[in-house]
């Protein structure tokens, strides 16, 4: 038992999933923290994200490695779509914009329902798989396969740059200022809706890279992307609503309470661990778990 | 302005007309009505159901239509409606297509609890419906009558047939993963008495959530008691990510079960040859030489939708259609007559002859399947094996 949890396989089961649910929650975090948006389509983006790696993959043979820049790339149009579209009066308009986060709620799950059936409708839902990089190698007594281990690298390196970005960049700055105080970014001269927009389009493309990710491993369909949903929700919860650097500290954290909970107890606990941990927080530390240890 | 608008209301007016003459020439269409997940959870499964249904559409209309008795043939049509995957929907749409659509034959929604949720329905209207995509004892509990199922999946004697296959291949201790969704518990409550009756040592028995996004602290102890064979009673999604990590963990087991999963196209499509071995329930082969129809539902079935039929759903559905077809080329749509046809008659089927006791198709044994080369196989029972069980080597 002791062995089992000290082995480095379970680390590393844990960084993957752990890495997977931070990048998922990523994108949630940012599109809620700066236009308070609650995208209850965000697990429908991954599932686009997957689906453009399996067919660049299938029909052309591209890598999953390029898909993610076109998955970002559609994502992000997709997210430009969106805001321009349904978003931007609404939040222009104080009246509307008070409002905005239970009708967001609404729309975007509306939205949900087009994107899964457009996808069912175009592609039938039948599950699609493929098969790039699957080769296992062991690493100091640890088995990896190595898409697994590139998904652990691509998404733990697209959180911490995401990160990076936002502490050193100026744009960064207005970002987090406008999480934080959206009137008073304002005042100092941040352009709120170019913020917004950049914002809820990089949010999209994160899903979209994350849902690439997932295609290597998991089996593609329409309706796929729910569970994702609702990690990302439980993930920026219990890190704090629109704290960037605490919800990839979260994801982290569930991933490893995931693995480490199941070894120590049994699989058949896994959700009694995590809603747990999510009822728990909500009822000891609403503002979430990390709010002031971590600050971004 | 006038003149336009007449010009064009008078060229509808003629291609209404030619419509109507085109209707009339051609014999009144026979509704078959059905309801399927096409959203939902369940909605990933139904395909390997729906496409077996066009496919027959298409042949049926192509050899000039559903053949009644006294050689008459009329053209086929479908009436469907989306039941959201929730067996509440399954019951209206079904009381809908019988009472206002009035359609002349019905065809089965995907899965076990609409089946259930049905039955009683066609019941009250008197309706004759063949069954497909359901398996469970529950399904023994039914009253017998109106409905009918082609499977012989049945946890109960898969319990037993598993057993004696991993005793006939010398398989003395087993790892039991389990779904805690309801098939793989059924199956996991009857196999568990039938491997202590063989003498079987059961080294591990985890249950895990249908949500499980990662095994590998189950997987480390599996491999830990090194058993003879893993027994994964997997739905699709988590067969997935058993096979995926059970191949990074290096599982030496020669036998390894993943109860339902491995034969979707897409599974094999994963995993490539690391699937070769991998043991699943099914109790049909596209490669028996004994049922020559199935070879060429097969071969029909990959040229017009591009991936194989799933050896456990796309089979069984088409089967129901084959009775149908048979029944009512015996009977025609009067329904009772349709029900006794049904209920006493033999037919012949890509999974070789069915007749029903009760609701139950008894003649179809009860079958495991194993993936070789890429190829789904019949592994047992011996009677109807197309190829021999073969220890799993390496991923």
């Amino acid at each position: 038992m002791v062995d089992t949890l000290l082995s480095g396989q379970l680390l590393f089961a844990a960084l993957v999933s752990g890495s997977l649910y931070a990048l998922v929650a990523l994108g949630l975090n940012l599109v809620y923290g700066t236009l308070r948006l609650l995208n209850i389509a965000h697990g429908d983006l991954v599932m686009i994200g997957a689906y453009v790696a399996f067919w660049l993959f299938t029909l052309w043979a591209v890598p999953p490695l390029v898909a993610l820049v076109l998955a970002a790339v559609l994502c992000a149009g997709l997210g430009w779509a969106v805001y321009a579209g349904l978003f931007r009066r609404m939040l222009a308009k104080p009246a509307l914009a008070k409002r905005v986060e239970a009708n967001s709620l609404i729309l975007f799950y509306g939205i949900s329902v087009i994107l899964q059936n457009a996808a069912a409708l175009a592609f039938t839902a039948s599950p699609r798989a493929y098969r790039w990089l699957d080769t296992v190698i062991t690493w100091g007594g640890v088995s990896m396969t190595l898409n697994r281990l590139l998904t652990l690298g691509v998404a733990a390196g697209i959180c911490f740059g995401v990160l990076a970005f936002l502490r050193f960049h100026l744009f960064g700055w207005g970002l987090r200022a406008v999480i934080q105080r959206k009137d008073a970014a304002q005042v100092v001269g941040v352009n709120i809706e170019r913020v917004q927009l950049i914002t809820i389009c990089a949010g999209f493309a994160v899903a979209g890279m994350a849902g690439v990710l997932v295609s290597m491993t998991e089996q593609i369909t329409p309706f796929m992307g729910f569970p994702f949903t609702i990690v990302a929700f439980v993930v920026i919860i219990v890190g704090g609503l629109g704290n960037i650097g605490a919800g990839v500290l979260a994801g982290f954290a569930l991933g490893l309470v995931e693995t480490y909970g199941i070894a120590l107890t049994s699989a058949g606990y896994r959700s009694i661990l995590i809603y747990g941990i999510f009822v728990g927080v909500l009822m000891l530390r609403p503002e979430g778990l990390f709010t002031k240890a971590v600050r971004t | 302005m006038k003149r336009p608008n007449s010009l064009a209301g008078l060229a509808l007016t003629a291609l209404m007309t030619l419509a109507s003459t085109g209707a009339e020439l051609a014999a009144d269409p026979i509704r078959i009505g059905y309801s399927i997940a096409r959203t939902g959870i369940f909605a990933a499964a139904a395909p390997s159901q729906e496409n077996p249904y066009l496919l027959w559409q298409d042949q049926v209309n192509a050899s000039g239509g559903l053949e009644l008795p006294g050689g008459e043939k009329r053209p086929v049509e479908f009436v469907s409606y989306d039941d959201q995957s929730n067996p509440a929907n399954t019951v209206r749409i079904y009381e809908r297509l019988i009472t206002q659509d009035k359609v002349d034959l019905l065809a089965a929604p995907w899965g076990t609890p609409m089946h259930l949720a049905l039955a009683p329905v066609l019941q009250r209207y008197k309706f004759p419906m063949v069954g497909n995509t359901a398996a469970s004892v529950q399904l023994r509990k039914v009253a017998p009558g109106y409905i009918w199922f082609t499977t012989s999946a049945i946890p109960d004697s898969m319990g037993t047939e598993m057993a004696a296959m991993l005793k006939a291949n010398g398989m003395t201790s087993v790892a039991v993963l389990a779904n805690e969704l309801p098939y793989a518990q059924e199956f996991r409550s009857f196999l568990l008495p039938a491997l202590k009756e063989a003498g079987i040592e059961v080294l591990v028995d985890q249950s895990y959530p249908p949500d499980a996004k990662d095994m590998t602290s189950m997987l480390v102890e599996v491999k830990g008691k090194a058993p003879d064979a893993v027994l994964a009673l997997t739905y699709p999604a988590d067969a997935f990510l058993f096979t995926g990590q059970a191949r990074e963990l290096g599982i030496a087991a020669p036998f390894v079960l993943s109860l339902i999963g491995p034969t979707i196209d897409a599974y094999r499509k994963a995993f490539g040859p690391g699937a070769n071995g991998i043991v699943s329930s099914a109790h049909w082969s596209g490669q028996a030489d004994a049922w020559p129809r199935g070879k060429a539902f097969f071969d029909a079935y990959v040229a017009k939708f591009g991936e194989e039929p799933d050896a456990l759903d796309s089979a069984v559905t088409w089967m129901s259609m084959e009775i149908l077809q048979q029944a009512v080329a015996k009977a025609g749509l009067d329904r009772e007559k349709l029900r006794e046809a049904i209920s006493t008659g033999t037919f012949e089927t890509i999974n070789g002859e069915v007749t029903f006791e009760g609701v139950q198709n008894t003649r179809t044994p009860t079958g495991f399947v194993q993936i070789q080369d890429g190829k789904i196989e019949l592994v047992w029972p011996p009677a109807i094996a197309t190829a021999e069980f073969a220890p799993k080597q390496g991923w």
